[in-house]
């Protein structure tokens, strides 16, 4: 039991008024002389069991009636899961709001979405809790906004669904902040969200940190999770694997690869857990032909498929296009089912560009494999440019056209390096050799040291296979680093993250965290007298083409993007080609659809996490917020019965039964009169 | 009549008046010492015939009645019956508690006016008139009298009595009923605060004592009613123990007790063949009289 006026309990000793009342009544007697004494004397003698069980009655049932009344002044709340955390008004009430796709499931049988249902509950219970601020972070903006009052949550653009996976540490840390930095007083956090473990990023550091956070402010701090964990069973996902334009004799098509994924809700998902693969048990294989439709720039076609088991991938489907068409746009789609944001996907196409790479190399002999490794395409439709320069040439380098850049050169320093530094802001991709000459230049934090020789050649010892550009290929096979000798490396100093360590310790391959781009450094050179990466090439010539595909992928006309990971874009400055129409265009980085920048087109979906349906386990949450003053409750999606109900009238109708039964207690019984006839 | 005196208090001429056209009438033959209105257990000169008895020396030939020796040839003396009056014995309870009464008037005032007016309406029709006040014992008591001077004196008695002292109602009437001479009528006036099973012997002593006993008993709306507010502090106005009690809480099992009290005291008079009238004093006392009387007049004269 809760209230919303807890203070007014501040009366609750008003109950003992009756007893008072009694007690200085009882002091109040009236003397008067008696004749009829031998009844008083008699009446005196007997027994007086029910009379007295009904003054304690009646005396119970005027306390309870004040009881009632206090109670029901002091406006309790009906409520399972407020449990006895609510109290009083607070000065803050801070909503985080999960917008990510899956809170657009529906509930079994119902109409509301989890994030309708989730801000109509907000609305309704937070209105009737009452607050003196208001400050709503939504999933995608993470920024603290102030609102009038909760009812603001069923019309405000910023709580609409998005595409964009939610943060919650991220959301809470903002939450933290803006409590910081305002000084907000009693604070109450309430958290409406799926809990879908990609959003909530449970492993991540971060929640040790937060909680650490939120326990040293000196205000109050209280989290309510309004929790969705309901998962949608049958639910299908679709996502595009791959578009490729392809030029054929007799004209141009697009070969789509997609997947499809079904949820099969609480029967298959326990054994995917366990690691069995649910397509291997028969019973649970759910056939269902699911038709998919496709439309490129307005013209639709569509194709049926059969589905078994959880997943299904359709590699290559083509669709003609006219011949002119070099870049488009399209969307994928499939029926509606219990959650719609997965059911599009938008993609765009285009000539891919020529992935041009700048090699800055004062070592012909090194430079060369660099620019052969580049030059050579993988694919007939690619075209690819490698340059070798100086770097006093670099000023004549147009850095909007290029990829990658090979930097086997002194570390750049003064305006190359402000150049360099602008392009790997922009996304583009650059790998440093280390050279002869070796200066004392830091570059991102980074810096050469001396060379080290082993003439015996050193093997690699240990490599990341499983991201960035040593990573396996898309068969699983490992890229044949082991094979590399290494007869001469350079130290590195600074931080980094190494790729490939050789045996000693010493990385061959480091990465240094940038904001965008990716800025390598390879220890060796590819000069024969250094390593055997240019004889064994294929380690080379994967690594530089994958930094080249990477960096390209940010210059091309075309571009697919992560809802809400958009940066190096301008979202503002976007117009809306294909999307949901209610998507407002300050919001447009969050909303998938097809966007064009200029000249550019941008496809924007949901990020791959959002396909995955796991739930944080119940026990996680709680430990999440151990030590913080935490209460959660599971609605449904599409529950139409209020959180939380004032029952005062409970209490007024308790109190008028107890007066009426009071009263009937009260009443005097027919006296009988004793003069007989 | 009371030319030279203040008026009675407790008189009212009016309804003497208006009282004195029923006659005051005993259920029972009343054994008087002059002739009267009542009947007698004796044989007299009234004009009513009686029956006819064989003559025996010494009978007054007087009374012989020839014309029945006429047709039988036997000697009858027709005899009449005695008329005679009557003596009203009025029992006056003076105990403490008489002195209660919430509607403005206490038991023994009432008791007063019954008593005067009782002894009025005798007094008129010839009877002889005598008063007790009994508390603990007798405290007054003047025997029955005819004539207006006794009943002056008995007029006196009561506007001086006072109510004082603990009933002894039981001891006190069977000492009446031996002291008062067979066959007159008692009228007891009195609260009956008495246990009635108590009372049934010395009624019961009055009836062997061929006495017939009238009982007015004097309630007051408040002893009968109990309709207290507040919690109260009874004082026993015969100097008891004083009580203090919770009205809501006493007043069922008060008036159960009263209940009971009014049904053995029924009983007990049903059973001793008293003339019973319950009395409550917001009751006019007229009203309570002439009851009282014309309810007499349908039992008269069983001989």
């Amino acid at each position: 039991m809760s209230f919303l006026q807890p203070l007014l309990l501040a009366a609750l000793p008003l109950i003992a008024l009756p007893i008072l009342i009694h007690l200085i009544n009882q002091r109040r007697f009236q003397t008067i002389r008696w004749g009829a004494m031998m009844f008083l004397l008699t009446a005196n003698r007997m027994s007086r069991g029910y009379a007295k069980l009904r003054q304690w009655l009646i005396l119970l049932f005027r306390t309870l009636a004040i009881a009632g009344l206090i109670v029901g002044v002091a406006r309790p709340l009906a409520s399972g899961w407020l449990g006895l955390t609510a109290g009083g008004r607070p000065d803050t009430t801070i909503i985080l709001l999960d917008r990510s796709p899956s809170m657009r499931q529906q509930g079994e049988g119902q109409v509301g979405t989890k994030l309708d249902t989730g801000r109509h509950q907000l609305a309704r219970s937070l209105s009737l809790l009452g607050s003196a601020k208001w400050v709503l972070i939504e999933s995608t903006t993470n920024t603290p906004r102030e609102i009038e009052s909760p009812d603001v949550l069923l019309n405000l653009p910023a709580t609409e669904p998005a595409s964009s996976s939610a943060d919650l540490p991220a959301m809470l840390q903002a939450a933290r902040d803006y409590i910081q930095a305002n000084k907000s007083g009693r604070t109450e956090v309430w958290i409406c969200s799926d809990i879908r473990a990609n959003d909530w990023s449970a492993e991540s550091g971060r929640w040790a940190t937060l909680r650490d956070a939120f326990l040293e402010l000196t205000q109050s701090v209280r989290f309510h999770l309004l929790a969705y964990p309901q998962a949608a069973s049958g639910n299908m996902s679709l996502r595009v694997t791959n578009v490729r334009r392809q030029q054929g004799s007799d004209g141009a098509e697009l070969l789509v690869s997609l997947k499809l994924t079904r949820e099969d809700g609480g029967q298959t998902s326990p054994t995917r857990q366990r690691g069995v693969d649910s397509t291997d048990d028969p019973s649970l294989a759910l056939r269902a032909s699911v038709p998919i439709s496709f439309e490129i720039e307005g013209a639709r076609s569509e194709v049926t498929v059969e589905m078994s088991g959880a997943q299904f991938e359709l590699k290559d489907h083509r669709i003609p296009i006219e011949r002119q068409k070099d870049r488009g746009w399209g969307k994928v789609s499939i029926p509606a089912d219990a959650n719609s944001a997965d059911n599009d996907f938008y993609f765009v196409f285009d000539q891919p560009a020529v992935r041009q790479t700048i090699i800055v190399a004062d070592d012909a002999n090194a430079a060369r494999p660099l620019q052969l490794s580049a030059a050579i395409s993988p694919d007939p439709a690619l075209k690819l440019a490698a340059e070798v320069l100086t770097a006093d040439q670099l000023s004549t380098v147009e850095w909007d056209q290029v990829s990658l850049v090979l930097w086997q050169a002194p570390l750049p320093d003064g305006p190359a390096a402000d150049a360099i530094q602008a392009f790997v802001d922009r996304g583009g991709q650059i790998v440093f050799f280390p050279t002869q000459g070796l200066t004392s230049t830091v570059f991102v934090g980074v810096s050469w040291q001396s060379w080290i020789e082993s003439p015996d050649g050193i093997t690699i010892e240990t490599w990341r296979g499983d991201q960035d550009l040593l990573a396996h290929t898309q068969s699983g096979a490992a890229l044949p680093v082991g094979q590399l000798q290494v007869r001469k490396h350079c130290g590195l100093t600074g931080e980094h993250i190494p790729l490939a360590t050789l045996k000693g310790g010493t990385p061959l391959l480091a990465r240094v965290t940038t904001n965008r781009g990716g800025v390598y450094f390879c220890t060796t050179t590819p000069a024969m007298s250094d390593s055997s990466l240019a004889e064994n090439g294929v380690v080379l010539y994967v690594l530089v083409q994958r930094a080249l595909a990477l960096g390209a992928a940010v210059l091309g006309n075309t571009r697919q993007l992560v809802s809400g990971d958009v940066s190096g874009e301008q979202p503002t400055a976007w117009q809306q080609v294909a999307g949901p129409p209610e998507a407002l265009s300050t919001e447009f980085a969050f909303h998938g659809g097809v966007y064009s920048a200029g000249e550019r087109l941008l496809a924007l979906n949901r990020g791959s996490a959002e396909d995955q349906a796991a739930v944080l386990a119940d026990g996680r949450v709680a430990e999440l917020f151990q030590g913080l003053d935490f209460a959660r409750v599971d609605d449904k999606a599409g529950n139409l019965a209020a959180l939380i109900q004032e029952i005062w009238r409970l209490f007024l109708v308790a109190m008028i039964i107890a007066l009426i039964v009071e009263a009937a207690l009260c009443l005097p019984k027919n006296v009988t009169q004793v003069v007989s006839a | 009549m009371f030319a030279d005196r203040q008026p009675r208090s407790f008189l009212d001429t009016g309804a003497l008046s208006r009282l004195a056209a029923v006659p005051l009438c005993a259920r029972r033959p009343m054994q008087g010492n002059v002739s009267g209105r009542h009947t007698s257990p004796h044989r007299g000169a009234s004009v009513e015939f009686a029956e006819y008895r064989k003559y025996v020396p010494g009978d007054d030939l007087r009374r012989l009645d020839w014309r029945a020796y006429g047709r039988s040839d036997r000697f009858y003396v027709k005899e009449f019956e005695a008329d005679t009056n009557l003596r009203l014995c009025v029992v006056l309870d003076t105990s403490g508690s008489m002195e209660f009464g919430s509607t403005g008037v206490t038991k023994i005032e009432y008791a007063r006016k019954l008593a005067g007016s009782l002894a009025y309406l005798a007094s008129q029709q010839g009877d002889a008139v005598g008063l007790s006040c009994v508390a603990n014992g007798i405290v007054r008591n003047i025997p029955p009298k005819r004539g207006p001077a006794h009943l002056m004196n008995v007029f006196d008695i009561l506007e001086q009595t006072q109510p004082s002292g603990e009933t002894q109602l039981v001891p006190v009437l069977h000492e009446l009923a031996e002291t008062i001479r067979q066959r007159a009528l008692i009228v007891i006036l009195s609260d009956f605060f008495v246990e009635p099973e108590l009372l049934r012997g010395c009624l019961q002593h009055l009836r062997f004592r061929k006495h017939d006993v009238s009982m007015l008993q004097l309630l007051d709306p408040l002893e009968l009613n109990f309709n207290f507010r507040r919690p109260m502090r009874f004082i026993d106005m015969e100097g008891g123990p004083a009580i203090f009690a919770e009205p809501n809480e006493i007043a069922d099992r008060y008036q159960r007790a009263l209940q009971k009290y009014a049904d053995e005291l029924l009983a007990v008079v049903l059973e001793s063949a008293v003339d019973f009238h319950p009395v409550t004093l917001d009751e006019s006392f007229e009203q309570v009289l002439m009851r009282f009387l014309v309810g007499r007049t349908r039992t008269k004269g069983v001989r």
